[in-house]
C-alpha cells in the first residue's frame, strides 16, 4: 500500500510535470528551469528511491534473511555476527537469520515471487548485474558509518548511472587480489648477502620478478626436480595483472565501456613477454590446470619455491605445510610454528620497466593485479529495507570487520580495519588505494573476457615449450597481435549476437 | 475430408433439439435423454474450464500475444510483468482451450450417439456403467489419461515454449523486468546473415556428424562385443565381470570426465609415467591436440557408454531363438556366418530405435568435450575450439551471453538436422521395413 501510495506520488508529480507547458512561454521556460534547478540540487542531495526506501523508521518484529559466503559460515564468523546483531537489536525485536540457500541464487527471477534473501553477501559483479535490473536497492552509502572509512575504488565497483542518477548500489567489505606465497626456508643460506641489495631484510624474489626469475632458474639448474616460481599461467585472473601493468586494461571507461577492450592497450605485450620468461622456467604443467591443483602439496614438499593465488588459501598451504613437517618427524605443535613462520604471504613482487627479467639495474614499475570487491548489498523485493540497512551497517562496523578479518583471513576495505589487521590485510588495502588492484568489471559484459583470454595465455605458456621453428610469439610484436586478437574475439562474443 | 464433411453435415440436420441444447451447454443432451450423471459431469467441465478462461485464460492469451505491457520496477514498488511467465501461461491456455475443443466435439458426438441409441429402441448406458466400462473396455483412457496430461504439461509445454522463444527477443539485455517482444524470423535472419559463422559452422557440422557415427557404431559394437563375450558359456564368474562396466556406467558422467581430464593433464599419472622415463610430457588435451583430442574424446565416450548398450544387447541377447542357431550350425554356418546372419538382423531389429537415441545423444553430447576441453578459442574458428561440436557452440555463442532467443534458433536448426537424419536412418531400418519380422 505504501509503495503504490508513493508510485501514485511519483505519477502526479509527472503529470504535473506535462501541465508546466501549459503556462506563458516566459513563465515555463522560468518554472521548468526552477523544477531543474530543485531536481539537480535534490539528486545531489540524495536520490528520491534511496530516501524514500530507506526513510530510517526501523521495521519492528521482523526476521531478514541473509545469504553469506560460505566460508563465513563454515568457520563459524556468520554465526558470531548474527548473534551479535540480534542482541543489539533484540529491543526492536529485529532477527537476523540464515537465508540457508545456495550462493548462486537467481534474485531476478526468484526476488519477484517473494523467494531470496533480504541482505546478500556477494562479489562486485554479481551485485551490480542485480542493480542493472533493480533488483537490490541503491544505498544512502554516503550516510553510512562506514563511508569515509572505504577508499573511493571499492565505492566505485558499487556505483551504478542508471536514467542519469548515479547509485550506491553495495558496500565493500573485504578486497580480493593475488598474493604471492613463498618459503623462507627455501631461500639460499646466504640470501641475506646474495638476494637482498637493498638490505631491507626482505628477499629480492619477493620485491622484484627479475629476482624471482634469476632464482628460479638457479634453483631448477642445481636440481632438475626442483623449480622457482611455479603458476598455471591460463588463468586470467591471475596472469592479466602482467598485462595491466605495462598500460593493459579490460574494459574503458573505468571498466564500463564493452566496446573498449583494453587487453593490449598500452604496452600489455611486455607483459606477456614477463610471463612467457616465467613459463621458459616451469614445466609443461604451467600450461594447463596442473600447478592450480598441486601447488599447495608441491609448495609443501618444497618442489616449487613460490607460487600466487588468493590471500583465502593460506590456511590451505597452512595445512599442507604442517602435514610436511608431520611427515618429517616434528610434533604438530612443531610443525605449525615452523609452517607459520616459513611460509609467506605478500603483495605481488614489482616488474621491470622493460618487461626484460634479464636486464640488470632495471627500474621497476608496481605490479597491478585483478581483483575484487565482496560486499553487502539489499535485495529491492524486502519488505523491511531499513533492518536490512541496519544490518549492513552493524555488519560493516569497525569490530565486525576486524573480527571478520582475523576468523577467515581476508583484507578489509575498511582503512581502520585494515590498520587494526595489518600485514597483508593493510598492503592489499595500500594497494587498492594506490590503484594497483584493477577490479573486477561490474557489468555483465565480463563473462567474455575469459576464454579467449585463457586460450592466449596457454598459447603463450605452450609456445615456452614448442621447438624453436614453431615458436609462434618470437617478439614484442607477435605477442601484441596476439593481444590484438583476444580483444577483437572478446568483442566477437559480446557484440556479434547483439 | 469430403466424405467427413458430408458425415457432419448430415449429423447436423439428423440430430434432435437436445443433441443441440449440448452444442449449447455440454451435457445437456445427455441429461435430457437420462444420462444424467454424464450430462453433469460434461456440464461441470464446461463450468470448470470457462470459470478458468474467465479468470486468467483470456487474460493468458491476451498476454501470449501482447508479451506484457507493464515494464516492473523495484524501487519503485511497481509489479509489472514477467514476459517469460506470460509466454508460458499463454501456451498453457491455449492447451487447455485446445482441451477443451476436443471435449466439446466428444460432448456433440455422445449426446448424437446417445439419440441414436434411444431411436434403436435401446437404452443408453447408465453412468455406473460408463464408469465400470472405464475399468473394463475402455481401461486403456484411465491408464493414458494422466500420462497424456503429464506429456502435455512435461513435455508439450516446454518444446512449444522453446520453440516460440526462438521467435522472440528474450535474452542479452532483454530479461524480466524489461519485457520481451515478437520479433519473428528476425532470429534466423540474423543467424543466416552473419557471415563469419559459415566456414566455422560447417567446419563443426562435419566433424560432429564424424563424431556422432564413429562414437555411435563404436559403443554400439563394443557394448555388442562385450555382451556377446560375457554371453560365452566358457567364460567363469560373469556377474563379477559384468560388474566393472556397470560400475563405470554407475559413475555420474561428469566426474569421469573431469576424472580422464585430469589422467591426461600435464601433472596427471600419465605424464608422469612419460617424463619418468625421461620423455617429454605430451600435451594431450592442449591447444595443439587436434586430432590426439578427438581421439581421447571418442574413447573416453565409449568408457562412458559402452556399458549401457553392454546391459541392452545383454538383455535382447537373451531372447534369441536359439534353435536357430542350433539349424545354422547343422547346416554347417560357422560364427561368423551365424553372427552376420542371426545375430546381428536380430539385434539390429530390437535395437535401431536405441541406436538413433545414441546417434541423436552422441549428436548432441554436450558434456564430452565441455568438460575434457572447454574454454578454447581456437584459430580459424569463430568463437569455437576443433573439438566443440555444434552443441557447444551453441552454448558459446548463445547461452554464455544469455542470447537465449539465438540459442533457441540454433537449437531448432540442430533439431531439423538430427530429425532428418532420423527419420532417413528409421524409414531404411529393418525396425521399420521388416516389422512383423520377429513377431
Amino acid at each position: 500500500m505504501k509503495r503504490k501510495s508513493i508510485a501514485l506520488c511519483m505519477a502526479v508529480c509527472l503529470c504535473a510535470g506535462i501541465f508546466t507547458g501549459c503556462g506563458k512561454d516566459g513563465e515555463s521556460q522560468e518554472t521548468a528551469q526552477k523544477m531543474q534547478n530543485e531536481q539537480d540540487k535534490q539528486e545531489k542531495e540524495q536520490p528520491s528511491v534511496v530516501s524514500t526506501v530507506f526513510n530510517g523508521e526501523l521495521e519492528h518484529d521482523v526476521t531478514i534473511q541473509v545469504l553469506e559466503n560460505d566460508t563465513a559460515v563454515s568457520k563459524g564468523y556468520f554465526a558470531e555476527l548474527i548473534e551479535a546483531f540480534n542482541e543489539e537489536y533484540a529491543q526492536y525485536g529485529i532477527k537476523a537469520v540464515d537465508a540457508n540457500m545456495d550462493q548462486y541464487l537467481d534474485l531476478a527471477n526468484d526476488g519477484p515471487y517473494g523467494y531470496g534473501p533480504d541482505v546478500l553477501y556477494q562479489a562486485n559483479d554479481i551485485i551490480m548485474q542485480y542493480a542493472e535490473g533493480k533488483h537490490i536497492y541503491p544505498l544512502p552509502a554516503e550516510k553510512m558509518e562506514c563511508f569515509e572509512q572505504i577508499p573511493e575504488a571499492a565505492w566505485a565497483a558499487y556505483r551504478i548511472d542508471l536514467e542519469g542518477t548515479a547509485y550506491t548500489c553495495g558496500v565493500p567489505v573485504n578486497v580480493q587480489a593475488p598474493m604471492l606465497y613463498y618459503r623462507k626456508d627455501l631461500l639460499p643460506q646466504d640470501w641475506e648477502n646474495v638476494w637482498d641489495e637493498n638490505g631491507n631484510k626482505i628477499p629480492d624474489m619477493a620485491e622484484n620478478w627479475n629476482a624471482m626469475y634469476a632464482y628460479s632458474v638457479s634453483r631448477h639448474a642445481e636440481n632438475s626436480s626442483q623449480y622457482g616460481y611455479m603458476k598455471s599461467l591460463f588463468d586470467v585472473y591471475f596472469s592479466s595483472g602482467f598485462l595491466f601493468t605495462y598500460g593493459g586494461y579490460i574494459f574503458g571507461n573505468n571498466n564500463t565501456e564493452p566496446a573498449d577492450i583494453g587487453f593490449s592497450a598500452g604496452e600489455a605485450e611486455k607483459g606477456a613477454w614477463v610471463l612467457s620468461q616465467l613459463a621458459s622456467t616451469m614445466n609443461e604443467e604451467c600450461i594447463d590446470d596442473s600447478i592450480t591443483t598441486n601447488a599447495y602439496s608441491k609448495l609443501a614438499d618444497g618442489t616449487y619455491f613460490a607460487t600466487i593465488t588468493t590471500p583465502d588459501m593460506y590456511s590451505t598451504f597452512l595445512e599442507e605445510m604442517i602435514l610436511a613437517y608431520e611427515e618429517e618427524g616434528l610434533s604438530k605443535e612443531e610443525a605449525r610454528a615452523k609452517a607459520e613462520e616459513n611460509l609467506v604471504m605478500t603483495t605481488l613482487p614489482a616488474l621491470p620497466e622493460s618487461g626484460d627479467l634479464t636486464e640488470e639495474g632495471a627500474s621497476f614499475l608496481a605490479a597491478k593485479s585483478m581483483g575484487g570487491i565482496n560486499g553487502y548489498a539489499v535485495s529491492a523485493y524486502t519488505k523491511h529495507p531499513n533492518a536490512c540497512l541496519a544490518f549492513v551497517e552493524f555488519a560493516t562496523s569497525y569490530e565486525m570487520m576486524v573480527r571478520r578479518s582475523e576468523l577467515l583471513g581476508v583484507a578489509p576495505a575498511r582503512n581502520d580495519a585494515a590498520d587494526a589487521v595489518g600485514g597483508t590485510s593493510q598492503l592489499l588495502y595500500n594497494n587498492l588505494e594506490a590503484g594497483n588492484i584493477v577490479l573486477m568489471p561490474s557489468i555483465k559484459e565480463v563473462s567474455q573476457i575469459w576464454t579467449p583470454g585463457e586460450t592466449f595465455f596457454i598459447d603463450l605458456a605452450k609456445d615456452a615449450f614448442r621447438p624453436e621453428e614453431e615458436k609462434k610469439y618470437t617478439d614484442l610484436d607477435a605477442m601484441k597481435k596476439g593481444l590484438e586478437g583476444v580483444d577483437q574475439q572478446i568483442y566477437d562474443a559480446i557484440f556479434t549476437l547483439k | 475430408m469430403k466424405e467427413k464433411w458430408s458425415r457432419f453435415i448430415l449429423a447436423v440436420r439428423d440430430s434432435s433439439w437436445k443433441v443441440k441444447l449440448s452444442a449449447a451447454v455440454m451435457g445437456g443432451g445427455q441429461f435430457l435423454y437420462g444420462s444424467y450423471g454424464k450430462g453433469i459431469s460434461y456440464f461441470l467441465l464446461e463450468i470448470v474450464i470457462i470459470a478458468y478462461m474467465a479468470l486468467r485464460g483470456v487474460k493468458d492469451i491476451q498476454g501470449f500475444f501482447t508479451l506484457g505491457t507493464q515494464k516492473g520496477d523495484a524501487w519503485l514498488g511497481t509489479v509489472g510483468d514477467n514476459s517469460v511467465i506470460m509466454l508460458l501461461m499463454g501456451i498453457f491456455a491455449w492447451i487447455v482451450l485446445a482441451a477443451f475443443l476436443y471435449l466439446y466435439q466428444l460432448n456433440l458426438k455422445d449426446a448424437y450417439h446417445t439419440q441414436k441409441i434411444i431411436e434403436n429402441g435401446k437404452r443408453p448406458l447408465s453412468f455406473r456403467e460408463e464408469l465400470a466400462q472405464l475399468l473394463d473396455k475402455k481401461f486403456y483412457i484411465t491408464v493414458l489419461i494422466l500420462p497424456v496430461l503429464g506429456v502435455c504439461v512435461f513435455n508439450v509445454l516446454p518444446i512449444v515454449f522453446m520453440i516460440l522463444i526462438a521467435f522472440t527477443n528474450y535474452g542479452g539485455d532483454i530479461v524480466p523486468p524489461e519485457l520481451v517482444d515478437w520479433v519473428g524470423v528476425a532470429n534466423f535472419e540474423k543467424l543466416i546473415a552473419l557471415s563469419q559463422f559459415a566456414p566455422t559452422f560447417f567446419k563443426i557440422l562435419g566433424w560432429n556428424l564424424l563424431w556422432a557415427v564413429v562414437s555411435t557404431v563404436l559403443n554400439y559394437f563394443l557394448g555388442l562385443g562385450l555382451a556377446l563375450l560375457l554371453d560365452k558359456e566358457c567364460v567363469k564368474g560373469k556377474a563379477f565381470w559384468r560388474a566393472f562396466p556397470v560400475l563405470a556406467y554407475a559413475i555420474p558422467g561428469f566426474i569421469t570426465l573431469l576424472a580422464f581430464k585430469f589422467m591426461f593433464s600435464y601433472g596427471g599419472p600419465i605424464n608422469q609415467i612419460i617424463t619418468a622415463g625421461g620423455n617429454t610430457a605430451i600435451g594431450f588435451l592442449d591447444l595443439d591436440a587436434k586430432w590426439m583430442a578427438r581421439g581421447i574424446g571418442v574413447l573416453v565416450n565409449c568408457w562412458i557408454s559402452v556399458p549401457s548398450i553392454m546391459l541392452l544387447a545383454t538383455g535382447h541377447l537373451s531372447n534369441r531363438d536359439m534353435s536357430l542357431y542350433e539349424a545354422a550350425r547343422i547346416d554347417g554356418a560357422g560364427r561368423w556366418k551365424q553372427f552376420q546372419k542371426l545375430t546381428m538382423p536380430f539385434m539390429l531389429f530390437a535395437t535401431t530405435p536405441v541406436l538413433l537415441s545414441q546417434f541423436i545423444g552422441n549428436f548432441n553430447n554436450f558434456g564430452i568435450f565441455y568438460f575434457l576441453r572447454g574454454g578454447l578459442y581456437v584459430d580459424g574458428y569463430f568463437l569455437a575450439s576443433d573439438t566443440d561440436l555444434l552443441i557447444n557452440w551453441l552454448y558459446n555463442l548463445s547461452i554464455d551471453n544469455n542470447y537465449y532467443c539465438i540459442g533457441a534458433a540454433i537449437s531448432l536448426v540442430i533439431f531439423m538436422i538430427t530429425s532428418l537424419i532420423s527419420l532417413i536412418i528409421y524409414v531404411k531400418s529393418p525396425s521399420y521395413r521388416e516389422e512383423d519380422t520377429f513377431q
